[in-house]
């Protein structure tokens, strides 16, 4: 809708060298400098981010679409900014061209369903939000993955482990239980609170939302400039639409009913509303109603919110030195539980399908890129071991998540931050987090429209909801 | 083209067709194709989310829009904001115009301060007002409020100062555009009538109404035409500012066919509802032109 980021994370870690990325800095420096010839008995001789050899271990012919060009459409994030970095390697192991072209998150959709379309084949592959695959699956745009998986020419399963990638993300980029799209990066939603705010009264984290209401209400203190909570209020189908979902699941609000009808006016629906408007108007700052999660984290680094819950990779702006205040006083946990005693966090990552326009050769040099981004190979080179100061904190597979490195780097955000990260991922995500359908840009566009005009009180709780059930029959209806 | 007969008028209207031509192709693909093409998106189902169901829909789109209570709210948001918009820059920039006749010199100052907001493009004029005039807390206007003892006002997160705030940015931006046009006007009107006025006692406001504004009428007529037009498919400013939010409250036409088209991908819809608003627009302007022509003489 507008310049501000949609709802992925993508700012940017503290600085944080370990004797293996300054040794790995030193080297790829040194190689820039040096004959390529000089260092052709290292390890890294043919890979200045990460080990080649382990690459060529895959029993596939990594050279099959050498010479080929591809397009990738990305969003300008520092997770796919340290891709782009890394990418010289996959030239010099495959000898295929790939292009990055940034597109801010507000367009990449819009543009995506323009190529797709209009059968140009312009991007190749690019970073999709899984809610579009019905869309795209229901119009024949992406090629199902599952030949690619099962062909043994393409995809060396072996090495590859799909079923490494986190089980959650993988089913949020099929349909019907076939994928079409490969997770990259991702995120859990999380509760972050002001550790020394809840010391000094006493406080816990939230276990369930009550407790969260509360929470805020003891903390709130606008005098003082400090309020008690935020979420996103901003309208759109990634922002007050990607906080609603978990506590419209929470409050045990099912999108469809036993006839496969779409309901958002659910008795669930309506609490769930409720209780997100209600909890806004009586703590968050004001103007919550156009934050995005960037207004949020920035408001909780200047110290004058005391809790909110958002995606985990946020933590990078609020333990950022150059613009958090409260660095050390930050406290995470899981989302609380719902009345239905649900947790549901969100499922949101950023997946690569193939474009079904390309020609065989690209789409098999596509493959091959996203087989190589997805890989532990290439997940580990452009997180924890990227020798730059932002490393990703998003990483695709359970393998990543339970590596000690990489527990190192995410674990200085605060306390708490991976436990509340890799439980979230391993017990709070449900697939239908969000109504999956094709008709899902209008569905979700309905629903963050009636969630705004509630907050704002431009109608009822009820009377929103029964306006976007109207809307959205009508829209199913065609 | 053919006039007279003679050999040359035909050769030259040959000539001056050919001319033009390619000028003439241009203007058909830029304009009356896309146009066509529209009116044509509008009687066909056209939904990305739902290929099975394209094909030609008749009148099916139309009949869609007079129950769609969201298509009344965008046009009934039209209408105030047109409406409003266009009378205050009216009344504004006739009064600023008025007054910058009295100062006997340095008008070009004002001239040239006038210019300024015209020339802003619409996206960084919205952009402009959302983060540095209307921002709670840290807002230019906020704060005056806030200094004069008005109290915070929510401009852009609640629905009636919303809607008010973009009728605000609309005629921040163009009324210097009503003001130099009156105030040329002015400039033009000869003084012996208003000397001739004053000798038989008129008063001030007496001259204004029986005076001035039979003068200039045509170039307020001229200013409303151009304002209406405009406003009545404004779109850059509320989209940078509001997005039409909150919920729907400055959601006016242009906004709701746009995002039907290329938020919600029904493209049959969104045509028809731009198909709407155009015959609007062109309704509205003949109303205007005829008004314009029907008293001159």
């Amino acid at each position: 809708m507008t310049n501000r980021k949609d709802q992925e994370t993508g700012g940017h870690a503290a600085p944080r060298v370990t004797r293996r990325t300054a040794l790995k800095a030193a080297v790829s420096g040194a190689a820039l400098l040096a004959a390529p010839g000089i260092f052709a008995s290292r390890a890294h001789a043919d890979g200045e981010f990460m080990e080649l050899a382990t690459m060529r271990e895959a029993k596939i012919d990594w050279r099959q679409a050498a010479g080929a060009t591809i397009t990738v459409g990305v969003i300008p994030a520092g997770y796919f900014q340290n891709l782009d970095t890394v990418l010289p390697d996959f030239k010099e192991l495959t000898g295929i061209d790939v292009r990055l072209e940034m597109t801010p998150p507000g367009q990449i959709r819009q543009k995506a369903v323009l190529d797709l379309s209009s059968k140009t084949g312009t991007w190749a592959t690019h970073a999709a939000d899984p809610m579009f695959y019905d869309l795209y699956v229901i119009n024949g745009w992406v090629e199902p993955l599952d030949k690619y998986l099962s062909n043994a020419s393409l995809t060396d399963n072996d090495w590859f482990q799909y079923e490494d990638i986190l089980a959650g993300w993988r089913g949020a980029t099929s349909v019907d239980g076939i994928p079409y799209g490969i997770p990259y990066d991702g995120e859990a939603t999380i509760q972050v609170y002001r550790k020394d705010v809840f010391d000094r009264l006493g406080l816990k984290a939230a276990e369930t939302f009550d407790e969260f209401s509360s929470n805020a209400a003891a903390a709130h203190d606008p005098d003082n400039r400090l309020w008690g909570t935020a979420l996103r209020g901003f309208r759109g189908a990634g922002q007050n639409m990607y906080i609603y979902p978990s506590i419209f699941k929470a409050f045990g609000g099912q999108w469809f009913d036993d006839s496969g009808k779409v309901v958002v006016n659910s008795p669930e629906a309506v609490a769930a509303l409720q209780w997100y408007v209600s909890l806004l108007n009586n703590y968050a700052p004001p103007g919550v109603e156009n934050w995005n999660w960037p207004d949020i984290a920035d408001a909780f680094g200047q110290g004058t919110v005391a809790s909110y819950i958002d995606a985990h990779g946020s933590a990078a702006v609020i333990t950022n030195p150059e613009k958090s205040k409260v660095i050390g006083k930050i406290g995470f946990a899981r989302w609380p539980k719902g009345p239905s005693g649900k947790r549901v966090t969100s499922i949101w990552n950023w997946s690569f399908p193939i474009n079904a326009a390309l020609s065989e050769k690209d789409k098999v040099a596509t493959w091959l890129f996203i087989q190589w981004a997805a890989s532990k190979e290439t997940q580990v080179a452009t997180s924890y071991a990227f020798p730059g100061a932002y490393k990703r904190t998003g990483a695709n597979r359970t393998s990543v998540w339970e590596l000690d490195e990489y527990r190192d780097v995410l674990g200085a955000a605060g306390d708490n931050f991976i436990a509340a990260a890799t439980t979230s991922f391993a017990e709070d995500t449900d697939v239908e987090w969000r109504p999956r359908l094709p008709q899902w840009p209008a569905v979700g566009d309905t629903m963050a429209t009636a969630i705004q005009a509630s907050l704002v009180g431009q109608a009822s709780v009820v009377d929103a909801l029964n306006e976007a059930q109207r809307k959205i029959d009508s829209i199913l209806k065609g | 083209m053919r006039r007279g007969g003679t050999g040359l008028f035909a050769k030259e209207g040959n000539f001056a067709l050919l001319m033009v031509s390619p000028g003439l192709l241009v203007l058909l693909l830029t304009t009356t194709f896309p146009l066509l093409f529209l009116l044509w998106s509008s009687f066909n189902n056209i939904n990305l989310a739902m290929p099975f169901l394209d094909g030609f829909a008749g009148l099916d789109n139309y009949a869609q829009m007079m129950g769609d209570s969201r298509f009344w709210h965008s046009l009934r948001l039209t209408g105030i904001y047109t409406i409003s918009s266009v009378a205050l820059q009216l009344v504004i920039g006739l009064g600023l115009a008025l007054l910058v006749m009295q100062i006997p010199a340095g008008q070009w100052l004002f001239r040239i301060a006038a210019i300024l907001p015209i020339v802003l493009a619409p996206v960084v004029v919205g952009l402009f007002w959302r983060t540095l005039m209307l921002a709670p807390e840290f807002g230019i206007l906020d704060f005056i409020f806030r200094a004069v003892g008005l109290g915070q006002v929510n401009w852009l997160g609640s629905p009636t100062p919303a809607l008010i705030s973009v009728i605000m940015i609309h005629t921040w931006q163009w009324t210097p555009f009503a003001f130099l046009v009156l105030l040329a006007s002015l400039a033009a009107l000869p003084p012996e009538v208003f000397e001739a006025a004053k000798i038989d006692r008129a008063n001030a406001v007496q001259r204004f109404i029986h005076i001035t504004l039979p003068l200039i009428r045509p170039a307020v007529i001229i200013v409303v035409i151009m304002r209406s037009m405009i406003a009545l498919s404004a779109f850059a400013a509320i989209f940078a500012a509001t997005g039409g939010g909150p919920g729907t409250a400055s959601e006016i036409l242009n906004l709701y066919a746009y995002k039907t088209s290329f938020i919600e991908l029904n493209f049959g819809y969104g045509s028809a509802l731009a198909v709407a608003l155009l015959i609007i627009t062109l309704c509205v302007s003949g109303v205007l032109f005829h008004l314009r022509t029907a008293r001159r003489g």
